[in-house]
């Protein structure tokens, strides 16, 4: 039997009185990407964040039931949050460099994590930029701001950054809806690639975009996870009608 | 509705449309055949030209839908459904002019004891009633109606299995109308064509409504 | 009259009545500033910023006043600023909302609403009279610092407040520990705006004179300070006396505008400053 790498068991989540996740039950085996789909304010990304406990940043969050990474409960007593959080790396909606050098930004996550050496620092951020398809573009300026790069390039930059630490998971929460679609293909062919090594979750309102690169689907509405499924069965013919009025665009 | 919506609506509209040209063009070279009426087949020929542009027509609304709208689930479904029973119905009506063609040819008198022995008129009458059955099953998104197709089909088969007997039993007691007979069995072979292409629009149906594959599966 | 008439019509009434109150603003500044210039141009002059008054005040120059102002400047700010942006990282960054930061809140913004002579009264009391540090250059830059700490905790939370949230997730999500998001991330992509507060408020520390009156400000001292426990002068106080109190006012009247034209040439020159930096810093870690 292969272990579920990510995986979620009646999960409840609460910002203060807002009920935000309602008892989601989840998994995903390595090596897939999933996506997760639903109109704002569903709790998908609320979902995402769970897995690098991201929300542990706001204020009133409680936390009912199991989310696991590897069958192990992260929300458990044993678990550092900043062990956690090497192993799960996160891409964001817009991309949001470090007001550093492109070198810098990459290296940011081996630094804060008490890692010195610098030949070894200098073989991850090149490996890095490399997964991240940036490698390319930017070895003859590795000491220039990444401000200077175009918004698809320090979204590859970003990208880079969160493989730097070699996470085994990445949460993505829209890494494309600020590009342009040539960016956004990048991304997309990326995140094709980067399936190869790592198990993907993203967060995506491109019902193309979900369908183009996931090998499952998960439907969110009002908190509860209405349908996971493989993508192509989402995309045919779902099993719920929600799920069908909202990737065929009927939704309320 | 949603611009998809109409655009999926005018879709239906139609195919709908081709069903009625169809099963006109079926039921013209039916009365052709049993009155050997020369006018009327050149009529279903001339017609042919238009149910060959109409299919084109769909053709080309389907791939813009696709292209334009990027259908997904039920829509996607319903698309290519549509786009296959639009090749279907263009087959039938390729049917309906092969048999005006016949009579085309066919220069005899009509012949009623053949017609009755190889009861090509129960064939028309059935193919037709499985048509306008389909078509019912489509406007109306019934899938029992649609299941109803398999059924009503069986009879088609039946006579068209039975013919080459009848037929070759006729030839030996009439060896003049060698020539009649051959037609015949030909235009019982077609019918026999039209309920498949009906069976498949019936399951192109149920594809697009119950998201179920029913080809090339036994005892549905 | 149509319809179309009458609205370009009350556009332009409306556009013209706008700019009118617009340029009025304007005018009246260039006004005072144009006054002060006529009158006090004549008496500035290279001897001017660099020598000592003399007969009374009447004559000479307000080098004194200029270096205590500066001298004020940059001590009451080495106290202030480490403070206020310390507390305004912790009051953004560390504690989480709910009645602590309410409070805190409250309250600087009740410090900021007290009026300088009560800070000056406060000055006099506990750095002059309680600690006996005496009227000093230290007393009176404390008493400073207390008036401008609010602005920079303010402007300090303000800038912290306006950095994304994203960069703190990404900082973080890659493990970073609260201290090190904020102090190489957070801070760097805010710093552009504590700045401007920091040189916005040394202006403000230039042009106060109540809380410097009992504090620090000596009427007449020709000559300059040794250590942060002398006595000097400043410009807005030394405005004041020459202005008021002097040994024969309308003789010293150009005195009195040439130094409020030094002083508010240190207020523009501060304010280019801090709208320079805001451009040149602000490109470097611009937000896209």
């Amino acid at each position: 039997m292969i272990l579920n790498k990510v995986e979620a068991q009646d999960l409840h989540l609460w910002y203060g009185d807002f009920y935000a996740l309602k008892g989601i039950n989840f998994s995903i085996k390595k090596n897939t990407v999933a996506a997760l789909i639903g109109p704002s304010g569903c709790g998908k990304s609320t979902f995402l964040r769970v897995f690098n406990r991201m929300n542990d940043l706001i204020d009133n969050v409680s936390i009912k039931g199991q989310a696991l990474i590897d069958g192990k409960n992260i929300y458990g007593k044993e678990l550092r949050v900043d062990e956690l959080r090497k192993r799960v790396g996160m891409v964001f909606q817009k991309p949001n460099p470090f007001p550093k050098s492109i070198f810098e930004n990459v290296a940011f996550g081996l630094r804060v994590n008490g890692i010195k050496h610098k030949t070894y620092i200098e073989e991850r951020v090149e490996k890095s930029l490399q997964q991240a398809a940036l490698w390319n573009e930017v070895k003859d300026k590795l000491n220039k701001s990444a401000f200077e790069l175009s918004g698809g390039q320090q979204q590859r930059l970003c990208i880079a950054r969160a493989l730097a630490i070699e996470p085994q998971i990445l949460l993505m929460d829209e890494p494309a809806s600020a590009l342009d679609p040539i960016s956004t293909a990048k991304i997309e062919d990326l995140i094709y690639e980067l399936k190869q090594e790592y198990t993907i979750l993203i967060v995506t309102h491109n019902m193309q975009q979900a369908s183009r690169v996931s090998d499952t689907t998960a439907f969110f509405y009002l908190g509860e996870l209405i349908e996971h499924d493989n993508t192509k069965k989402i995309f045919t013919a779902p099993d719920k009608m929600q799920t069908q009025n909202y990737v065929t665009g009927r939704f309320g | 509705m949603t611009h998809l919506d109409s655009e999926l609506k005018q879709l239906k509209e139609s195919i709908n449309e081709l069903f009625l040209m169809v099963i006109s063009q079926l039921a013209k070279s039916k009365e052709a055949l049993v009155n050997l009426d020369q006018d009327l087949a050149r009529e279903v020929r001339a017609n042919e030209r238009r149910v060959n542009s109409y299919e084109l027509k769909i053709d080309r609304d389907c791939e813009n839908i696709i292209a334009l709208f990027n259908p997904v689930a039920i829509d996607l479904r319903f698309v290519l459904a549509s786009l296959k029973i639009n090749s279907n119905l263009e087959r039938i009506g390729d049917i309906a002019e092969g048999i005006a063609n016949y009579v085309l040819y066919l220069k005899y008198e009509p012949d009623h004891d053949l017609l009755e022995v190889s009861q090509l008129v129960t064939m028309f009458d059935t193919s037709i009633r499985i048509l306008d059955n389909v078509m019912r099953a489509y406007s109306q998104e019934d899938t029992n109606l649609a299941r109803n197709v398999f059924k009503q089909d069986e009879l088609l088969d039946q006579i068209n299995i039975n013919a080459t007997h009848v037929i070759a039993e006729y030839i030996k007691n009439n060896p003049d109308k060698i020539h009649q007979s051959l037609f015949t069995i030909s235009t019982v072979r077609k019918l026999e064509r039209v309920g498949d292409q009906c069976k498949n629009i019936a399951e192109e149906i149920i594809f697009y409504i119950e998201a179920k594959v029913l080809k090339h599966k036994h005892g549905k | 009259m149509d319809f179309q008439t009458r609205k370009n019509m009350k556009e332009k009434m409306a556009f013209g009545a706008l700019r009118l109150f617009s340029f009025s603003i304007i005018a009246i500044l260039f006004f005072i500033l144009g006054y002060i210039v006529i009158n006090g141009i004549s008496v500035v002059s290279f001897d001017f910023l660099t020598k000592m008054p003399e007969d009374g005040m009447t004559k000479g120059g307000i080098l004194p006043a200029i270096i205590g102002t500066l001298c004020l400047m940059v001590v009451s700010l080495a106290i202030a600023f480490p403070i206020g942006v310390f507390s305004g990282i912790y009051l953004n960054e560390y504690i989480k909302d709910g009645w602590f930061k309410r409070f805190i809140n409250l309250m600087t913004n009740n410090l900021s609403g007290i009026p300088s002579i009560v800070f000056g009264l406060f000055g006099m009391q506990f750095f002059v009279n309680q600690l006996g540090w005496g009227d000093s250059i230290i007393a009176g830059s404390f008493t400073l610092a207390i008036l401008v700490l609010p602005v920079i905790i303010r402007t300090t939370e303000e800038s912290l407040k306006a950095v994304s949230n994203t960069f703190r997730e990404a900082a973080s999500g890659l493990g970073a520990s609260k201290w090190q998001t904020t102090y190489s991330v957070v801070l760097p992509i805010g710093m552009p705006n504590i700045l401007t507060g920091l040189i916005l408020s040394m202006s403000r520390v230039s042009g106060e004179t109540a809380p410097i009156l009992f504090t620090v400000a000596a009427y007449f001292l020709p000559q300059l300070p040794h250590s942060i426990f002398d006595q000097v002068m400043a410009l807005p106080y030394h405005l004041y006396v020459v202005a008021t109190s002097g040994n024969n006012i309308t003789e010293s009247r150009p005195i009195a505008f040439g130094t409020a034209l030094v002083l508010i040439f240190i207020v523009l020159v501060l304010n280019l400053l801090a709208n320079w930096l805001r451009k040149v810093l602000g490109s470097k870690v611009k937000m896209n």
